[in-house]
């Protein structure tokens, strides 16, 4: 009865049948009531996931505990989860009130039509869906079939809620509307939700926190902010952050680091964010487009290719080491496209990494 | 806009005039001959006799009688058998495509051929079919010979050829149904009756009116298979003739065209009746 470990997985693997390991070793642990974003690009393991907690598919080893108990060999409709699928998956042939009562009528615990459609009502009132009762599903939008997927999803009153990439086919604005709304729901059922999304922007709005995946393994289990501060390793730098963070090849000696037209003194770095005593060689300083901004004292010079506006910021383009870098400055300042500037980074800011991906400043 | 339609028409022409030559004349010519007597070669206008002749005549109504009971027995039956065995093959069967070329020879085989099979099977001395029956101590009926089991045996013969066609169309509408419809709810915990009735079911029903449609026109057409199994006749004493029995008979060997023609208007303003009342009625079933 530990309610920070509600949903618990520790060493996960699953090899499909053709062989190909699609999670490696995952372990991870979900407090009561949070909201925890699996994040990750699309083939990094987040279905097979949630389909092995709902049970659909069957771990290779590992084990997996909902409040304390394995649940590893508990049948599906035993886990009193929620599972809203990606592309809804609702009956077509049916009301909306159809749809969402369908889980309480049928089963060995199916209840009386009269008690299901009141439970049905509540729930459509909850996901804002009462009007549409007697409407098919084909008559809805994308943003009122989510809705019936989530009513029809909480209406058995499951423990856990599973959502797999719920907003990923509606419309940029709609997006926006709807996660908040999702999030306020499962806060105010408070129920216990993974929410599976490839969108980091989504992940950071909407997660109590959030886990990064690639390739089958977690890359990061932590807060939202500290993806973006204290990213563990290079892919999630990389991943996380909009504009995405600017890599530049550097070549460690015993005083500097030496990149293509600029140097650091290894004195300026603080000295306490090294993570270990690393040898000479090569490395990758990556720097957050803001932390890279232009200065009197800049100590790389570019010419502009161009210029982005985005609200209230200004994107400066430039081509450093053959591959695109950006720097993100306020609206105020006038940088046009062919200008000249100097570059100056944060270095308190700035993060290195090992060629293999290792954070080792 | 002139220039399109114009090309519009010439594309539709080879259509309209194939439609025409072989579907609307053939209606319309029939429907004129009905009113006719005489020789193909000799015809003349005889009013409403050949309509009083037929509906004078109990082989006609034998025949209507024979073909509507065919219809509304075999095709219900077949269909809800093959419903159950596409069913049980989706369901439960491994192999499925082995199955399904099993299921669909019937289909490609003659049904001269089939029939031809099925009368040693159906023979009342040694068939296959009352060696089983008589195994088990059930009475075993003369099918062939027997006038009083012929339609029985036109009917079984006729729901057992319908099953091929049947499943393998049911088998691609199964396929069709979204797996995550079932895999959602497993985990509602619904029962296998749950996902037939509440899921298959309702998902099936265009293909099942489709299925309906198509059974019921050919069963009001049937013939081959009556000829298949009594040999060229319609059963001891034509008492398993049907519809189309009666038409031809009447046409080829009777001679008298007129009189084959007033029972083909019957037959189709029949099978018109039939497919509209069942069109109604999938309808009705599909809003539910
Ligand atoms: N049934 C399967 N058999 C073999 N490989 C699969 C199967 N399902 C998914 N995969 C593979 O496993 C990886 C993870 O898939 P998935 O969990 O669906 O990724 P995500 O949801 O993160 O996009 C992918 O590389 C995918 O191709
Ligand atoms: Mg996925």
């Amino acid at each position: 009865m530990d309610n920070n470990k509600f949903v618990e997985v520790k060493n996960l693997r699953k090899v499909y049948d053709n062989g190909h390991e699609a999670i490696k070793n995952v372990s991870f642990s979900v407090k009561k009531g949070d909201l925890v974003c699996l994040l990750g690009p699309s083939g990094c393991g987040k279905t097979t996931i949630l389909n092995i907690l709902a049970g659909l598919l069957n771990p290779t080893s590992g084990e997996i505990l909902f409040d304390g108990k394995s649940v590893v060999n508990v049948e599906p409709k035993d886990r009193h989860i929620g599972y809203v699928f990606q592309n809804y998956a609702l009956y077509p042939h049916m009301t909306v009130l159809q749809n969402v009562m369908f889980p309480l009528i049928v089963g060995k615990n199916k209840k009386s039509k009269p008690e299901a459609q009141k439970i049905a009502e509540k729930y459509m009132e909850l996901t804002q869906i009462t009007e549409l009762a007697d409407q098919k599903p084909g008559n809805l939008s994308g943003g009122q079939q989510q809705r019936v997927a989530i009513a029809r999803a909480l209406v058995q009153e499951p423990k856990i809620l599973l959502m797999d990439e719920p907003l990923s086919n509606l419309d940029a604005r709609l997006r926006l509307k709807i996660r908040e709304e999702i999030r306020s729901l499962v806060k105010s059922v408070g129920i216990t939700t993974l929410f599976v999304t490839h969108d980091q922007e989504e992940a950071l709005s909407i997660g109590d926190k959030i886990i990064l995946f690639n390739d089958g393994v977690i890359q990061q289990d932590d807060l939202g902010e500290n993806f973006y501060l204290e990213p563990n390793n290079y892919f999630v730098a990389n991943f996380v952050g909009n504009p995405v963070i600017d890599n530049f090849k550097v070549t460690k000696t015993d005083d500097e680091l030496q990149g293509t037209d600029f140097t650091i003194k290894l004195a300026d770095l603080d000295e306490s964010r090294f993570k270990r005593s690393i040898p000479n060689g090569e490395y990758l300083l990556s720097v957050r487009p803001e932390n890279i901004v232009p200065a009197s004292d800049g100590i790389l010079n570019v010419e502009v290719d161009d210029v982005e506006l985005i609200g209230r910021e200004r994107i400066l383009k430039f081509t450093h080491d053959d591959s695109q870098a950006r720097s993100l400055i306020s609206l105020e300042v006038p940088v046009n496209h062919g200008d000249q500037v100097n570059l100056k980074m944060r270095l308190d800011r700035v993060f290195l990494f090992t060629p293999d991906g290792e954070r080792v400043y | 806009m002139k220039t399109n339609q114009k090309k519009a028409w010439l594309y539709l022409a080879p259509t309209i005039i194939f439609v025409t030559l072989f579907s609307i004349y053939p209606i319309l010519r029939a429907f004129g001959m009905s009113f006719q007597s005489g020789s193909l070669i000799d015809l003349t206008w005889t009013g409403f006799n050949n309509y009083k002749y037929i509906f004078n005549d109990p082989e006609f109504w034998l025949a209507i009688k024979n073909t509507l009971l065919y219809a509304v027995i075999s095709v219900p039956v077949g269909l809800a058998i093959s419903i159950m065995l596409a069913w049980i093959i989706f369901d439960k069967v491994k192999h499925k495509a082995l199955f399904e070329t099993t299921f669909f020879m019937p289909y490609v085989t003659s049904t001269i051929a089939i029939g031809i099979v099925f009368r040693y099977i159906f023979n009342g001395d040694y068939g296959m079919l009352n060696f089983l029956l008589r195994a088990v101590h059930l009475p075993a009926p003369d099918w062939i010979d027997d006038p009083a089991m012929s339609l029985t045996t036109i009917i079984i013969f006729g729901i057992w050829s319908s099953l091929a066609f049947n499943i393998v169309i049911l088998m691609g509408a199964l396929r069709n149904i979204d797996p995550n419809f079932y895999t959602i709810a497993d985990m509602y915990g619904a029962s296998g009756k749950d996902k037939f009735w509440r899921i298959t079911m309702p998902q099936l029903v265009p293909t099942i009116a489709f299925l309906l449609t198509m059974n019921i026109i050919g069963a009001f057409k049937i013939y081959t298979s009556v000829y298949a199994l009594f040999n060229g006749a319609a059963g001891v004493g034509n008492s398993g003739t049907t519809a189309v029995f009666y038409i031809y008979n009447k046409f080829q060997t009777v001679g008298t065209p007129g009189v084959a023609m007033a029972a083909t208007v019957v037959l189709f303003l029949i099978i018109l009746f039939a497919t509209f009342l069942q069109r109604k009625m999938m309808k009705k079933i599909g809003e539910n």
